[in-house]
């Protein structure tokens, strides 16, 4: 009998799964929660298979206590458990399993203590995220959904979320970001607000109405003067507030709510307690706590702006995690752009040459490229570099004397979109790096780094100051440079005939760290046409 | 039925006229015999429990001092008297329909002999039956006085004996011999003369032979009785919504467990009914003379006799829907299609075959169930215990308070336990009386999930006897909200809100009213506007209020309501547009299916949730919306049938009774549960024709 005649096996095939399970944990203000997703090697977009949510009271005991309570933690550690077994359930890998928390925990006074308990019960690892970074998880979360509606994609949107402790507002134009900002106006710290006066509870609406009009008049006193923006709601308030209003949404879309049904449901639930809330709209009690403040937030915000709808979302944070562990935590061009164009803001605001800038920002990006097996830094760093680049010169707004200190602070204290703090904190010490003297012990803020960023540092600050030297006519003249490794020498050939005292002058300041870093001497050459043609 | 001017339906009196529309069958002369003594068993056993549970309720009540009437205007004690006056005439036509079913009984050779009407022979056959197997497990028991009464089993048949007083005292002596459950109701005797079978009930032999029991003593008199004790508070969930306050109050207090009914055998002295009534403090209302056989629901041992097939219902085999093909895999077919089934007219092999392919398939990671009531040595259950052999997450959500069965769910319980099953024991507070399984399945394109919803158990064993519907779907929605739903039983998550399925006690009721509201908006934009329901109770007062004014604004209502129904239809000005019908049958109606008309959508539900307040707030319940189109028409199809029934559908009026609904004149009488038999017949036959007729040889396995 030939191969080719076996009958076939009973056995069915093995069954190869092409779909990857991801799964996402947030411990939030009022609730944990866990969504679970396949995503398809090759394949754009993740589907959500389960999102569960147990109610718990972290932003509560952090925003009026200061502190997570014994109690709540365990709670965590329970409702973690059970989350667990689920994942066990689908076998989800533990690396495809990431674990966030937001402000709730991350303004705990033991947030540290918390975390550790919830490591040792459970063995996950949590992630305490910034602003910055919700702000990222928002954008990857928020941004494929408004491409699919044109007036979103084309136009202007400030997406908003009121969380317990703050109300984060991402400001997008053609599917750019404009700016990315936090507010200090969250529907719990309003509540303690409210509570701290002690008013008798018909007059509590209105203490919480001031307050909210004075953080909403913050907010509106930042947004540009004219703006022409679509609101964009998301949150389990709006959630909440969008399915009470409109039955037939999918809860999953975008749905269009008007403002003053918004406003009225606002309104009787403000005057509900939390226990009625619980019983009437079947919701938890902590939920029950949030619903009024926070939609009184969207409210009033969307009338500071004369909007007469709003649009939420169904969309959540973990949406956004879930979609960048999908890409294996790389940026992907789109995000990429996001940041450089917050860059670009950025840079314009402290009237840095952009020539320049980019110039440098093209050379380190080549120099990168071509020392990629001495550095071996990952793409993510190759961005950073970009941004240090581009940045390196905005302390000169302040004052041209050691411009490069200046340059440091002003990127620390700066909201860059889709940059984390750790991130920010590198581009920021690259950008002092720059020239001067090159990092110490002594440099309280390179210091306080641990060890891995602390070289990574040391290497990007490295290339950095070769590109600098290379545009230091600030001339703009090598489009074009060719960079080879050989026998201990960095050789950076030029295709452009001339003079290059400039830039050989340049070289000797400012090599010195990068043979320090690399153990390579920087020489630079012209390239010849051959080999500018590809000949040589 | 309730005050007149009253816009509800007393529900016990309602639940009473059900149970006369179950009698009406075992009065029909067209129901074969042994159906219709089936049918009379039926009234005996619901009976019992209307006692226990429902009276129960009324007496803490009454006895409690309560006075408030319920939504038909009427208090507690007036429904007591309501209740008992009907049952008494119910009563007389159960035992005189049971004298004419012995007399018919004994024409077809089934012979139920009196004490008196032994043949030798069987008096022979029976002595050695007292004496071998009765005499040693009963023993009387003498009670001196009526404050030392014995405690008596719940149901159970015992005799009364008073015996002669002894010489020189007039004081009167009386013993209480309990016959237990331990003994069959009917013991055989030899069969004689062209007679098939002749049994004699238990009482009746003890009682023929009770003088050997109380050797050297005369037994004046010996009448059988049995009580019935008030267990309102077995039943928590069961409890009136009417007073719930209250009853939680007295359920707390546990003042249950008093005898509320006594039943004597006719002729009882009333010197010995008087000592009966004391010894167990029965309230006076509680007293029934019967003349004839106690406890009717044993007759359903003499139904289960073997032959007689003439005797019962030809048989409707459960057809093979053509929507499956059960020589492929289950999935597969899902893959292509959704299922919906109606049963006992398709037969429910598909979703066993469902559960047990899950439980075998090498790609299913995950199985879950809810088990309310399912059958001895069930199939789901096997094939549950072995998915978790083959280390499969199964979890399976055991309610153990479904009525009356708790011991026989806490054994199969522990054998799912053994076996690796992740076994809950119900949500606190709350019965989970919804059908749901969900499979979830590892295929090479990504995890999907399989369901399957049900408006009936996971039972084998009722699903040929009960009209439910089956749905098999892998929609995504449902997937993710039948997820969703086990995560909120299994205590992973809080309720989310779902995508499709309403969920009690959240959202059921919500839903329902939504869309009796958006009905009656339409009907008020002068559209056409329609709502057919079917269901077994409609009791919540919110739901026919929303009715009642969706009437108002003319939207045209049709329920079909099996059992109780506070609604009272066709009354001006509140409910003109409302007709009510109910269909007792061969089969016991039991799906709930829900249709708006909502024009261009037609939107149908199907559901375990019956539309009463213990369903839609103190059960977890599913309603799923049935979306696909061919399933949504057959299901409409259905619901349609049940209302052109002229067989066996009785029209409520708006005071309460029911009438048959005949005939036209010279037209044959349409039976809807034949008409629906007839339809799965027919879609098999109609698949068998549109086969290819190619024939397939068995090739040589070598052949290309």
């Amino acid at each position: 009998m030939t191969k080719e005649n076996e009958v076939p096996s009973q056995e069915p095939p093995a069954v190869q799964p092409a779909a990857t399970l991801f799964a996402v944990v947030e411990l939030g203000t009022t609730s944990v929660r866990m969504a679970v997703a396949q995503a398809w090697a090759g394949e754009e977009g993740i589907k959500p298979l389960e999102n569960l949510q147990q109610a718990l009271a972290l932003g509560k005991d952090t925003f009026t206590l200061g502190y997570i309570a014994t109690g709540t933690t365990e709670a965590c550690v329970e409702a973690l458990k059970r989350f667990q077994a689920l994942l066990r359930e689908y076998r989800v890998p533990p690396a495809n399993v990431r674990a966030i928390a937001t402000s709730a925990v991350r303004e705990a006074s033991n947030s540290e203590a918390f975390l550790d308990r919830i490591y040792i019960a459970t063995g996950m690892a949590v992630d305490l995220i910034d602003e910055a970074e919700v702000n990222r998880f928002t954008y990857l979360a928020v941004h494929p959904v408004l491409q699919t509606v044109p007036g979103l994609r084309d136009g202007e949107t400030l997406v908003v979320e009121v969380g317990g402790g703050s109300t984060e507002l991402l400001h997008m134009k053609q599917g750019n970001v404009v700016s990315a900002q936090g507010y200090r106006l969250g529907s719990l710290r309003l509540r303690k607000m409210v509570d701290e006066e002690r008013a008798p509870a018909p007059r509590q609406g209105r203490i919480l109405r001031s307050h909210v009009d004075r953080g909403v008049g913050q907010i509106r006193y930042s947004l540009p003067e004219n703006q022409n923006a679509v609101m964009v709601a998301l949150g389990g308030e709006a959630r909440f507030a969008a399915s009470q209003l409109e039955r037939e949404w999918d809860k999953k879309g975008l749905v269009k709510i008007q403002v003053p049904a918004l406003a009225k449901l606002t309104t009787e639930l403000i005057g509900l307690s939390a226990d009625d809330i619980v019983e009437r709209f079947h919701v938890s009690f902590q939920d029950a706590e949030t619903l009024g403040p926070a939609l009184l937030v969207y409210t009033r915000l969307a009338e500071a702006l004369d909007l007469r709808a709003i649009t939420v979302s169904g969309v959540t944070l973990r949406d956004g995690v879930l979609a960048e562990m999908a890409t294996h935590g790389s940026w992907t061009d789109e995000f990429k752009q996001q940041i450089l164009s917050s860059v670009h803001e950025l840079g314009k605001q402290y009237h840095v040459d952009v020539n320049h800038a980019e110039h440098v920002a093209y050379l380190s990006q080549q120099l990168f490229k071509a020392m990629k097996d001495e550095h071996r830094l990952d793409p993510r760093h190759e961005l950073l570099l970009t941004v240090a680049a581009l940045l390196h010169e905005v302390g000169a707004y302040v004052s041209t004397r050691s411009h490069h200190k200046h340059s440091m602070y002003l990127i620390m204290n700066s909201d860059i979109f889709g940059l984390g703090a750790r991130d920010l904190q590198i581009v920021a010490l690259v950008a002092r790096y720059h020239r001067r003297t090159s990092p110490k012990a002594s440099h309280v803020e390179y210091s306080v780094l641990d060890r891995e960023s602390r070289v990574v540092v040391s290497k990007m600050a490295a290339i950095l100051r070769i590109a600098d030297a290379l545009d230091r006519g600030h001339v703009q003249t090598q489009r074009d440079i060719d960079v080879s490794i050989r026998k201990g020498q960095c050789v950076i050939r030029v295709k452009q005939a001339g003079d290059f005292t400039l830039e050989q002058q340049g070289l000797r300041e400012k090599a010195e760290m990068f043979e320090q870093v690399y153990g390579l001497k920087v020489v630079l050459e012209e390239m010849s046409d051959e080999v500018a043609l590809g000949k040589g | 039925m309730a005050k007149a001017d009253s816009r509800f339906i007393n529900r016990e009196l309602s639940w009473l006229e059900f149970n006369q529309r179950v009698l009406d069958e075992a009065l029909d002369t067209a129901v074969p015999l042994l159906e219709r003594v089936k049918f009379l068993a039926i009234t005996g056993s619901n009976l019992d429990e209307f006692f226990m549970v429902r009276v129960g309720s009324l007496e803490l009540l009454t006895a409690d001092g309560v006075t408030r009437p319920d939504p038909s205007g009427l208090s507690p004690s007036q429904q007591i008297d309501a209740v008992v006056a009907r049952v008494r005439d119910m009563v007389a036509t159960q035992y005189n329909l049971l004298s004419d079913l012995v007399a018919k009984l004994r024409e077809a050779g089934i012979v139920y002999v009196s004490g008196s009407g032994l043949s030798p022979a069987q008096l022979v056959h029976a002595e050695r039956v007292f004496d071998e197997e009765v005499r040693p497990v009963v023993s009387p028991m003498a009670v001196r006085s009526t404050d030392e009464f014995p405690a008596l089993q719940n149901l159970g048949l015992n005799l009364a004996v008073r015996l002669q007083p002894k010489e020189g005292s007039t004081e009167q002596r009386y013993a209480v011999i309990p016959v237990g459950t331990v003994l069959p109701r009917f013991v055989s005797v030899p069969a004689e003369g062209g007679v098939v079978y002749a049994g004699i009930a238990i009482e009746e032999l003890v009682r023929l032979l009770v003088d050997k029991l109380f050797p050297g003593e005369t037994v004046v008199e010996c009448v059988p009785f049995r009580i019935t004790r008030n267990a309102a508070m077995s039943v928590e969930e069961e409890v009136t919504n009417d007073f719930l306050e209250e009853m939680m109050r007295l359920l707390a207090q546990r003042r249950t467990g008093g005898c509320i009914r006594l039943e004597v055998g006719a002729g009882a002295t009333r010197m010995l009914v008087q000592f009966l009534r004391k010894g167990l403090a029965v309230p006076d209302h509680g007293i029934y003379e019967v003349p004839g056989l106690l406890n009717l629901a044993t007759l359903f041992s003499l139904v289960s006799l073997n032959g007689f097939d003439k005797l019962r219902y030809e048989t409707w085999e459960p057809q093979s829907s053509p929507q499956v093909d059960l020589r492929t895999s289950i999935f597969e077919t899902l893959s292509r299609r959704n299922v919906l089934l109606c049963h006992p007219y398709d037969s429910y092999e598909p979703v066993l075959r469902f559960i047990e392919e899950a439980a075998d398939d090498p790609g299913v990671l995950a199985i879950k169930q809810t088990l309310y009531r399912t059958s001895p040595n069930s199939r789901v259950i096997a094939a549950l215990r072995r998915a978790a052999e083959r280390g499969k997450y199964v979890t399976a959500l055991v309610e153990l308070k479904a009525r009356f069965d708790e011991a026989r769910n806490i054994e199969w319980a522990r054998e799912l336990e053994r076996a690796g099953v992740q076994v809950i024991y119900g949500v606190k507070g709350l019965k989970t009386h919804s059908k749901v399984c969900l499979v979830v399945r590892r295929e090479p394109g990504g995890i999907v999930r399989y369901m399957h919803f049900g408006t009936g158990n996971y039972n084998e064993r009722t699903a040929r006897l009960y009209s439910d519907v089956s749905l098999m779907t892998r929609d995504q929605d449902l997937g993710a909200d039948a997820s969703a739903c086990f995560n909120a039983m299994t205590g992973y998550s809080e309720p989310p809100s779902f995508l499709k399925l309403s969920m009690a006690p959240m959202g059921v009721r919500d839903r329902l009213l939504e869309r009796i509201r958006g009905e009656a908006k339409r009907a008020e934009a002068g559209e056409k506007a329609v709502i057919m329901a079917k269901m077994n109770s409609l009791v919540d007062e919110k739901l026919i209020e929303a009715l009642y004014k969706a009437s108002q604004a003319g939207v045209v209502i049709q329920l079909n309501v099996r059992g109780i129904c506070c609604l009272k239809p066709g009354v001006k000005p509140y409910s003109s547009n409302i007709s009510v019908v109910s269909i007792v049958d061969r089969y016991l109606e039991h799906s709930r299916v829900f249709y708006f008309l909502d024009v261009g959508k037609e939107e149908v539900f199907i559901s375990s949730a019956d539309w009463m307040p213990r369903n839609l707030d103190r059960r977890i319940e599913l309603m799923v919306p049935v979306d696909d189109t061919e399933s949504r028409q057959a299901l409409i199809a259905i619901l349609e049938t049940y209302f052109k029934d002229t067989a066996k559908s009785r029209r409520l009026n708006g005071d309460g009774s029911y009438e048959r609904i005949q005939p036209e004149p010279g037209r044959k009488p349409f039976s809807s549960q034949e008409a629906l038999y007839i339809r799965s017949r027919k879609a098999v036959d109609k698949a068998e024709k549109s086969k290819p007729t190619v024939f397939e040889p068995h090739r040589p396995p070598t052949a290309v």
